[in-house]
């Protein structure tokens, strides 16, 4: 028989997945065990499941600011509104509140993840105390979990960053794994994930904690810099080879980490609270793009006046190029929703006599306005027609270059050329809607006979 | 033996002729026309009839509750066949049972029965239904579906596999009563995530396993290893799950699922259920050159039998092995049924790269008796409800006794006549089976093994299984002890001892990286692109670089594309649309390297080596040691050289193009036969009808291997390649004692290696038709393998090793008994591929290595 050494040395279930060192490079003394509690001066606390380390801080920012009532309502709002409700009135206690942020052994999600850092925050005596429950080992997830759940209990109201479809299924699914300690109940959840890409995206494509920290969160008033901050994708090698005995130094940085993300997702909600709190901000004092952002979140959490005012600011204070269209074709939709379809027309006009690219979604509006409610049959045939002529041409000329053909079946292989162009399927419906309006249109305008006139002259 | 055939075969069509005279019209007006083309009375060489069977009845059991009782016999079913009662009592007194029944006697109502009942009683109570496919999930849910509304939705019943919407999930995490699923969505999508199934595994009270049989080789060990992990998951949530299985007529049904189960379980195989009469032919393509061997293709007349039962309005289900034969068939048949303007296609295909919505409506149309006939692979032969067909020919032997019995079944699923044909191909196999028909009627099926601790894969799930709950000290998976193989994942990074129990400590999914199936999970999009992009199906990397690579004929739905280009990185392949009347075969070479053997049958003096040039005998008793079998790890790389165009209806060969594509590389165990050199040597057959016996000797070897282990050929490969240099002490004691001449060969022959054979100098071609050139070099002391296709090997070269003088004496006996001259597809290949002389000297060969 082979020797069971060469057997198993040539098994791909044995391989690393990586060229990582299933050994780290360098391996802690015995005597350094008690290293890590006082490089992260953190203390050994026990409970019945076991123990565990412990770190407190205190810092006196960000600051706290009392919620905004209209903010909260605002950020509080699903789609429920029994639960919405619920919602709101645990929010009214701030005292209540808790900020998690979890390290985690991967995003992979599932059974096999841990949370071996759990760090949470509230406000206290105006500013933030931050708690960080830490696992030297497996065995000692029962205790950390016990802890949170303490905490939980007294602060039921969670606010997160993108803990509610990642941290906190994490830990409700460690929570059942221990099959002894029960997963504590939330009053509330409110995760700013989504207000902040909504707000910000548009002008920082990525927003990442960090990348708002630096962008939007005025990183000097702040108090801390993210200089020498541990990189995510490390965290979990690092705690991988602090358990296979290597040196506590890198969790140092994972702590600090995980600190800063806690104070920077208080400091977000501060400068959330405040950008939805206020009605009408100066001029100059918010970003063009940001009001646009923070205009169509306003529309999605059913704000429809204030997400217009929003949008009329936006376009005020300066959007770039490409994004002005689209503002003011919302615009023009706000206008409409709201009834005021003379202001809409007259936007539709702008568009049409400013951008070919727009006039197709444009034109099409038009005709609508003046068959329905200016009731001129003739104009509404012109702009339907325009429509379908825009409407085609464009289609024309993205047949011309080859991405319009092999886009989809070549991706990255043409530069995309698709900006101006909605999806096929979408196209096809729109042309069929234009077709079949023109031939309406034109019945009704033959039986009143009267001549059709040339286009008017847009330009 | 062509005589009593005949003989045979005219005696039982007589017989045939009896029995009642409407019913059986149409079959016997076709069994007519065969018996009038069959002249020498060689091409039917059995007519088997089968009389209807009655159904036996049984009453509901006394606890089957009065409205599920009720519901059952609204549907029409008064009472159950006995052998569901049977089985609906033993799930009743909490035994694990496997249900064995052949197709369509009603064994959905076996498990059904105690399982509705247990949860009308019960409402907490869960049971989860596996089935191979997602197709046969579905198929259950329409019928569950149906008793659901009939009992005013007092259950949850839904599938959950890849194609469940995923904001659909969380609700049918909560709300399912029976969860249908797949073993490979358990593995994925469940147990990985099993804290978001607690309301499953607190309750859960059954394990629904369906078509058991297909469980075994590679998807057998892996599935025994999922349900390792998966009980390991319910003893967590405190509950330990009764299995209910269902089987086709295997020979082992028992032992495979108590393999599988690795729990006792109870064998219930009677079957109460009617059958219609059915008639068993046998059809041998006729001779068209004896001296050749050579026989009319079987493909071409499995489409005319076809059509002979089509043209008499009868619906059939043709069966072919393999994708491209499947497309070949539905071209011939379409051309012969060409399709009347805005009427569907009466003639479908049916395959794995269909894609879901195609293939219902197809399933749709057969049951509606729209679709008139279906040519399909063996995606139904599963228990896909297509309705009853009146007719099968499966073109070519399905490959096991098991398997034809089931696509056979597809024909008169309940009660009237049918028919079902099998069309032998030229293959050592198929002509075996159709010379013998007592050996196919009289033998039981074929057992199933699975090999759940091959390394490869009991690591790989033992990963998943730390994935999912830490790995306590007294835990095991089947026999094995898991601490050891725990220690050495924590050596290589995966898994972290805390207190006693090993954890999972890297940050990849593990499940992700393990399919059930196949090598691996990847498989290549097809996309159409003669109009806007359409993507028209799929493939699996194994058969992506035989079917899809740049210049296939990719056939689809009938249609032939031509694969523009591929995509290797991105897993895609562009095709247009062509109408080419020639198909593309690709051209795989192999390379074998040992890394360790096992064992090698003892290798004597070598003193004995005869002259040169003498001539042996009977008996060799002057070559103690002709040759040398071992079996042991091995590295298998392959790669796709090149292709041929081949003329469609001709075959003829017109054309062939080389291919860059990247090789694949597996560990695996063979078993291999070593020729030594004096023996080669002592053959008076030049070396290009040396190297020709070989081809022809592997040839037959590995069907006689197929034979013996039962197996299905995909499970095992086959390669020649030179025996290694070997430094490893057994070899290198062989080779101390080498004559002169014999080092003076082993110099001089790498020179006769081609030169533009070079560049893949350490490859040899899989089959002899694949030798891209007549001089290829000749191997010096050739090591014949027969590997596991299958990385960690699935157990099949011990036994081969040990059933070496069998396996030999058998393969002697095949090419000797074979009519033809000089070498024919049913021995050692077509003898227009091989040297004039090579079944000579493969009999030869075999000569040495029998004495």
């Amino acid at each position: 028989m082979a020797a069971p050494a060469d057997k198993f040395s040539r098994l791909s279930a044995l391989r690393p997945t990586r060229n990582l060192p299933a050994r780290p490079a360098a391996l802690r003394e015995p005597c350094e065990e008690d290293t890590l509690a006082r490089l992260l001066g953190a203390s050994v606390r026990r409970n019945r499941f076991g123990e565990h380390l412990a770190v407190s801080n205190w810092y006196s920012s960000p600051e706290f600011s009392a919620p905004s009532a209209v903010a909260l309502e605002i950020l509080s709002r699903t789609r429920d509104e029994v639960q919405s409700g619920r919602t709101r009135d645990a929010l009214s206690d701030p005292e209540k509140w808790l900020f998690l942020d979890t390290e985690t052994t991967g995003l992979a999600g599932g059974t096999g993840t841990y949370a071996f850092l759990i760090g949470l925050a509230w406000w206290d005596a105006g500013g933030l105390q931050v708690e960080q429950f830490f696992m030297r080992d497996f065995a000692e997830e029962h205790s950390i979990l016990c802890e949170l759940a303490a905490r939980v209990a007294e602060r039921p109201v969670l606010v997160t960053y993108n803990g509610k479809t990642f941290d906190w299924p994490l830990l409700h699914s460690r929570f059942t794994m221990t099959r002894s300690i029960a997963p504590p109940k939330l009053a509330a959840h409110l995760d700013l994930l989504h207000p902040a890409r909504a707000v910000w995206k548009l002008r920082l494509g990525s927003v990442r904690l960090s990348d708002l920290e630096r962008h939007v969160l005025d990183p000097i008033s702040l108090g801390w810099s993210r200089d020498d901050d541990t990189t995510s994708a490390d965290i979990p090698q690092f705690y991988f080879d602090y358990l296979r005995g290597g040196p506590p130094e890198p969790l140092l940085g994972i702590a600090k980490h995980n600190q800063m993300d806690l104070r920077g997702l208080a400091a977000l909600y501060c400068k959330l609270n405040h950008l939805i709190g206020t009605e009408l901000p100066e001029h100059g004092s918010v970003d063009g793009r940001d009001l646009f952002g923070l205009s169509r979140y306003l529309q999605r959490r059913g704000h429809g006046a204030r997400a217009q005012t929003a949008c009329t600011q936006a376009l005020d204070f300066g959007l770039p190029h490409e994004v002005r269209p689209q503002a003011r074709r919302e615009l023009a939709l706000h206008a409409k929703r709201s009834g005021e379809h003379a202001r809409a027309a007259e936007l539709w006009h702008e568009i049409v006599a400013g951008d070919p690219a727009e006039g197709v979604y444009a034109c099409e509006q038009l005709a609508i306005h003046y068959e329905r409610r200016v009731k001129d049959d003739v104009r509404a045939l012109e702009f339907a027609q325009l429509a379908l002529a825009e409407l085609r041409k464009a289609r024309w000329l993205s047949s011309r270059t080859p991405a319009g053909h092999y886009a989809g079946a070549f991706p990255g292989a043409f530069p995309s050329t698709r900006s101006l162009r909605t999806s096929p399927a979408k196209e096809s419906r729109l042309e069929k809607s234009l077709l079949h309006r023109i031939a309406r249109l034109e019945q009704r305008c033959a039986q009143t006979s009267t001549p059709p006139r040339p286009l008017l002259d847009l330009r | 033996m062509s005589e009593s055939l005949a003989v045979r075969s005219a005696r039982e069509s007589v017989a045939v002729a009896i029995p009642d005279a409407l019913a059986l019209s149409a079959v016997r007006d076709v069994l007519d026309v065969f018996v009038a083309r069959d002249r020498d009375g060689e091409m039917l060489t059995a007519v088997r009839h089968f009389p209807a069977r009655e159904a036996q009845w049984a009453e509901f059991p006394a606890w089957v509750r009065a409205d599920l009782r009720a519901v059952y016999q609204a549907k029409g079913i008064r009472r159950p066949y006995t052998h569901q009662a049977a089985a609906a009592e033993a799930v009743h007194t909490g035994k694990n049972v496997v249900i064995v029944t052949p197709t369509a006697s009603g064994k959905t109502l076996c498990y059904n029965l105690p399982v509705l009942n247990e949860i009308l009683e019960k409402p907490d109570s869960r049971a989860l239904y596996l089935f191979p496919t997602k197709a046969l999930a579905q198929d259950q849910l329409a019928e569950l579906h149906d008793l659901n509304v009939r009992l005013d939705d007092r259950f949850g019943v839904f599938t959950y596999d890849g194609d469940t919407a995923s904001d659909a999930r969380k609700a049918i995490r909560e709300k399912s009563h029976i969860v249908l699923t797949n073993p490979d969505m358990l593995h994925t999508g469940i147990l990985p995530h099993h804290t978001k199934w607690t309301r499953l595994f607190e309750n859960l009270r059954y394990i629904v396993i369906d078509e058991l049989h297909t469980y075994r080789g590679v998807f057998g060990s892996h599935l025994c290893n999922v349900l390792r992990r998966l009980k390991r998951i319910a003893n967590f949530y405190g509950r330990d799950p009764q299995f209910i299985c269902c089987s086709a007529t295997i020979g082992n049904p028992g032992e495979l699922a108590t393999r599988l189960l690795e729990e006792e379980v109870e064998v219930l195989n009677a079957n109460g259920a009617p059958a219609g009469e059915k008639t068993f032919v046998f059809y041998n393509p006729p001779v068209v050159n004896r001296a050749l061997g050579i026989r009319r293709s079987y493909i071409n007349e499995s489409s005319r039998v076809a059509q002979e039962f089509l043209k008499r309005e009868m619906q059939t289900m043709v069966f072919a092995n393999s994708r491209l034969h499947t497309e070949l068939l539905l071209t011939y048949l379409q051309q012969a049924n060409p399709h009347t303007l805005g009427k569907p296609d009466t003639i479908r295909g049916y395959r794995g790269g269909y894609l879901p919505g195609e293939r219902r409506e197809i399933e749709r149309g057969l049951r509606e008796g729209r679709i008139r006939g279906v040519v399909s692979t063996s995606a139904l032969e599963l228990g896909i409800d297509v309705g009853s067909l009146d007719t099968v020919v499966m073109a070519g032997y399905p490959g096991t006794i098991a398997g034809t019995w089931q696509r056979a079944g597809r024909a008169g699923r309940r009660s009237g006549s049918s028919c079902a044909v099998l069309v032998a191909s030229s293959a050592p196999l198929d002509q075996y089976i159709v010379r013998h028909p007592d050996y196919f009627f009289g033998n039981t099926p074929e057992q199933a093994f699975i090999q759940p601790d091959n390394l490869e894969i009991l690591l790989n799930h033992l990963k998943c299984a730390a994935f999912e709950l830490p790995i306590t000290p007294e835990e095991r998976f089947g026999d094995v002890d898991l601490p050891d193989l725990c220690a050495r994942l924590a050596e290589a990074g995966f898994l972290h001892r805390a207190g006693e129990n090993y954890h999972w400590t890297h940050e990849a999914y593990p499940a992700d990286t393990v399919s059930l199936r196949s090598v691996t999970s990847d498989n290549f999009v097809i996309i159409d692109i003669t109009g806007l992009p359409n993507v028209i199906g799929e493939v699996d990397f194994p058969s992506a670089l035989t079917s899809v690579h740049e210049k296939a004929i990719y056939m689809h739905g009938g249609t032939q594309f031509h694969v523009e280009h591929l995509d290797f990185k991105e897993r895609k392949a562009y095709v247009k649309k062509v109408d080419v009347d020639y198909y593309t075969d690709a051209i795989r070479y192999t390379q074998v390297r040992i890394l360790e053997a096992a064992a090698t049958s003892p290798v004597g003096a070598r003193h004995a080596a005869p002259r040169l040039g003498e001539v042996p005998t009977s008996t060799s008793a002057l070559i103690p040691n002709a040759s040398s079998h071992s079996h042991g790890d091995v590295l298998v790389r392959s790669q796709v050289i090149g292709f041929k165009k081949i003329k469609l209806f001709t075959n003829e060969n017109i054309g062939d193009g080389r291919l860059e594509l990247p090789e694949n590389e597996m560990h695996t165990t063979a078993y291999w036969i070593t020729l030594e050199r004096p023996m080669l040597d002592s053959l008076l057959f030049s070396v290009s009808e040396r190297q020709s016996g070989m081809f022809g000797l592997l040839h037959a070897l590995e069907s006689v291997a197929t034979l013996l282990l039962m197996c299905d050929c995909r499970d095992l490969g086959t390669a020649i390649g030179e025996r290694p240099p070997a430094p490893n002490s057994e070899s290198a004691t062989s080779t101390d004692n080498a004559s002169p001449d014999f080092v003076g060969a082993q110099h001089a022959a790498p020179q006769l290696g081609t030169p533009e054979l070079s560049t893949i100098d350490e490859f040899a071609p899989t089959r002899l038709r694949d030798v891209t050139s007549s001089n290829t070099k000749e191997f010096f002391e050739p090591n014949l393998y027969l590997f596991d296709a299958y990385p960690g090997g699935i157990g099949f070269s011990e036994p081969l090793f040990r059933a070496h003088q069998l396996l030999v004496r058998q393969t002697r006996e095949l090419i000797a008994a074979c009519a033809c001259e000089q070498g024919c597809p049913s021995c050692v290949g077509p003898a227009g591929d091989l040297a004039p002389r090579a079944k000579e000297a493969a009999l030869a060969i075999l000569n040495r290595l029998c004495a």
